[in-house]
């Protein structure tokens, strides 16, 4: 009898293992698959700028010619790097004034206690709901007033990314709400301001969610398409490389441009990619933790 | 230093939720004060609205003299310790002690004269250059009391400093801070919810229930005459023993019938009653644990018992005992007091019998729950 049970159970346990084996083999066959799907669009373009051919209709993905020829345009034939300067003065701008402003709302909505605080909160959470495209039409006339298009339109941009931000409090509050309390009660009795607890106490703890924010903020001009175009016309030096590379993938320029197209991505990437890479231990920790937590 | 008074105090959250009221107090300089009660009570209010934590709703708050209702709390010369600590984790140790000085833009050397001193004091030296997290819990609170004591503040407030550390920890910083209380001499206002506590530390100890003063009074004084019901059972551990009987006066003598005994109020307690002209009334009667002691079945002084719980505390035996009609008892025993044969018999489910002096009766009034000799 005994017996038997044993044999059942090694049995038993032997069917376990090999069924887990099958699943984890199916699991990592989709994981790899997934994988494959998700980076080819980068490899591919990564491939595509360095091909010396100009268009899309090359019937393989390995360049038969490595040439270095696309770099070298955009930065001598084109308007790239002023596009590519736009672009990244709007991104460090952005970082640093949205993070004062989300962090400092952020801050407020956390540590004080005010009237209309919950109202104020709600109102922010349900605004954030509406697509960001249906004021466009009003800030196109103002910003047409105020000469913040066109040329000037980096300028309105880099306004129109800040003005909004400080709605974007949830991550950064949430993150807050996890500091104790009794450590600016402390800091208080020990002689400090509010300020001065926000910026000796609070942010030096903060540094993941600061991190967070930075990032946050320097990426969004890098892809933003839909509000850039409508305020830059065709003004090729108010133009961020979303807008001004779009060009390129014109019916007409198609096939001229297009692995220059795949080059100046290329280039896009890398600020981005850096920035995100520094800084990466303390982002996922900044997500994480606010989220969590918070 | 510097003394504190508070008048009329009285904190109200939202639109009608009282946490503190009718709040008077006068804290002389120097003196070490503590507020006690069961959570809830108001204490810890009370504090951090001296320290300027908490909008005071009525009433005023002095400092000195000086009304600090609408000071900022950097600006009331006082210092703080937290239930949890609150030490800047980013920061070593020697810079949370220096965290004040530094806002003050006080000088390196003295900041480092300062800091090393109350480092030697509280024995963390070695410390100086680590951070909190690398840190026990007492020497957490060590830390906390030195950034406390660099600022050579007015009043030195405590928000249950010892509540984070285990029993043994606990009793060793009881006794440390009652040194330290020597060697800075400044007024202390310390909160608490351990009678234990408030009773080894406090020159006056102000007990607190539901947002009001029951009584403020010295150790000795809330011990031996506690104005109401719930400050003779707060204050003592076990709690005192508390039943409905009868007093009766016979002539110039009083009894009491507790359980069906017969036992003569005798001493002081007599006194007082015949000085308060108190007749034969319904009373509740407070007698605290340790002032019963074993009696035999003969005595006509004696309340049968049944024991449920023998709890061996080393020095002492606490028996709950059930008297017959119910009602539970403790029972406080000092070992050294039994005699071996007498320790082997006081087990679940015997029947022991006890007695007290008439000397020690508290009594309180059934409905106003005031104590009748005060």
């Amino acid at each position: 009898m005994k017996k038997q049970n044993d044999n059942k159970i090694r049995k038993t346990g032997l069917g376990a293992r090999a069924s887990r084996r099958i699943s984890n083999t199916i699991i990592y066959i989709v994981l790899i698959i997934i994988t494959i799907v998700w980076l080819f669009p980068f490899v591919g373009i990564l491939l595509e700028s360095f091909k010396t051919e100009t268009n899309m209709q090359t019937p393989y993905l390995f360049p038969k010619e490595f040439g270095f020829d696309h770099y070298v345009k955009l930065f001598t034939k084109t308007d790239f790097l002023k596009w590519f300067g736009n672009t990244a003065i709007m991104g460090v701008a952005t970082a640093v004034l949205q993070t004062i402003f989300i962090l400092s709302m952020s801050y407020v909505l956390s540590r004080l206690r005010f009237k209309g605080r919950k109202a104020l909160m709600n109102m922010m959470l349900i605004l954030g709901m509406f697509p960001g495209f249906l004021t466009m039409i009003l800030i196109y006339k103002v910003f047409a007033d105020a000469h913040l298009i066109e040329e000037m339109a980096p300028l309105g941009l880099i306004i129109v990314y800040c003005a909004s931000s400080a709605m974007g409090y949830y991550v950064s509050k949430g993150f807050f709400d996890t500091i104790p309390k009794s450590l600016d009660e402390a800091a208080r009795v020990d002689g400090a301001t509010r300020f001065q607890v926000f910026y000796k106490v609070i942010m030096p703890l903060s540094k993941p969610i600061v991190i967070y924010t930075i990032l946050m903020g320097f990426m969004a001009p890098w892809g933003d398409f839909v509000l850039a175009s409508y305020l830059i016309h065709e003004n090729s030096q108010g133009m961020n490389v979303a807008v001004g590379m779009y060009e390129w993938l014109s019916r007409t320029n198609m096939n001229t441009h297009y692995t220059m197209f795949c080059a100046a991505g290329v280039i896009v990437a890398i600020p981005v990619v850096a920035v995100f890479l520094a800084l990466q231990k303390y982002y996922v920790e900044g997500v994480t933790g606010g989220a969590v937590k918070g | 230093m510097a003394s504190v008074k508070l008048t009329n105090v009285k904190k109200i959250y939202g639109k009608d939720t009282v946490a503190v009221q009718e709040f008077n107090l006068d804290i002389a300089d120097k003196e070490f004060i503590v507020f006690v009660g069961p959570s809830g009570c108001g204490k810890s209010t009370t504090l951090r609205m001296i320290a300027g934590l908490e909008d005071i709703s009525e009433g005023t708050v002095e400092i000195d003299g000086v009304v600090v209702n609408d000071l900022q709390p950097r600006d009331r010369n006082i210092a703080m310790v937290f239930q949890n600590y609150a030490l800047y984790p980013h920061l070593t140790v020697f810079e949370n002690m220096a965290f004040s000085l530094r806002l003050k833009n006080v000088p390196n050397e003295i900041v480092y004269e300062k800091v090393t001193k109350a480092a030697e004091i509280l024995g963390i030296t070695e410390y100086l250059t680590r951070k909190p997290r690398a840190l026990s819990g007492d020497q957490r609170q060590r830390v906390a009391i030195g950034r406390a004591m660099v600022r050579d503040s007015k009043v030195f407030l405590m928000d249950e400093p010892l509540s984070n550390l285990d029993a043994k920890l606990r009793n060793q910083m009881r006794a440390e801070i009652i040194l330290l209380r020597q060697k800075i001499d400044t007024t202390f206002i310390y909160v608490t919810h351990d009678q234990t506590e408030a009773m080894t530390l406090g020159d006056r100890i102000v007990i607190m229930k539901d947002g009001f003063i029951q009584q403020v009074g010295t150790p000795t004084e809330v011990f031996d005459m506690p104005l109401n019901l719930f400050v003779a059972e707060f204050i003592g551990a076990p709690k005192m023993n508390t039943f409905k009987t009868k007093l009766v006066c016979e002539g110039d003598k009083y009894y009491v019938n507790p359980y069906g005994a017969k036992i003569e109020v005798t001493g002081k307690k007599a006194e007082m009653l015949k000085g308060k002209r108190i007749g034969s009334r319904e009373v509740i009667l407070g007698v605290r644990p340790e002032h019963f002691v074993l009696s035999s079945s003969d005595n006509p002084e004696a309340i049968p018992c049944k024991i449920v719980v023998n709890e061996m505390m080393g020095s002492e035996l606490h028996l709950h005992v059930v008297e017959d009609n119910g009602d539970k008892l403790i029972v406080r025993i000092p070992t050294v007091s039994l005699s071996d044969e007498q320790r082997a018999s006081l087990v679940y489910g015997s029947t022991i019998y006890v007695t007290f002096e008439g000397k020690v009766m508290h009594f309180f009034d059934p409905e106003t729950q005031a104590n009748l000799l005060v």
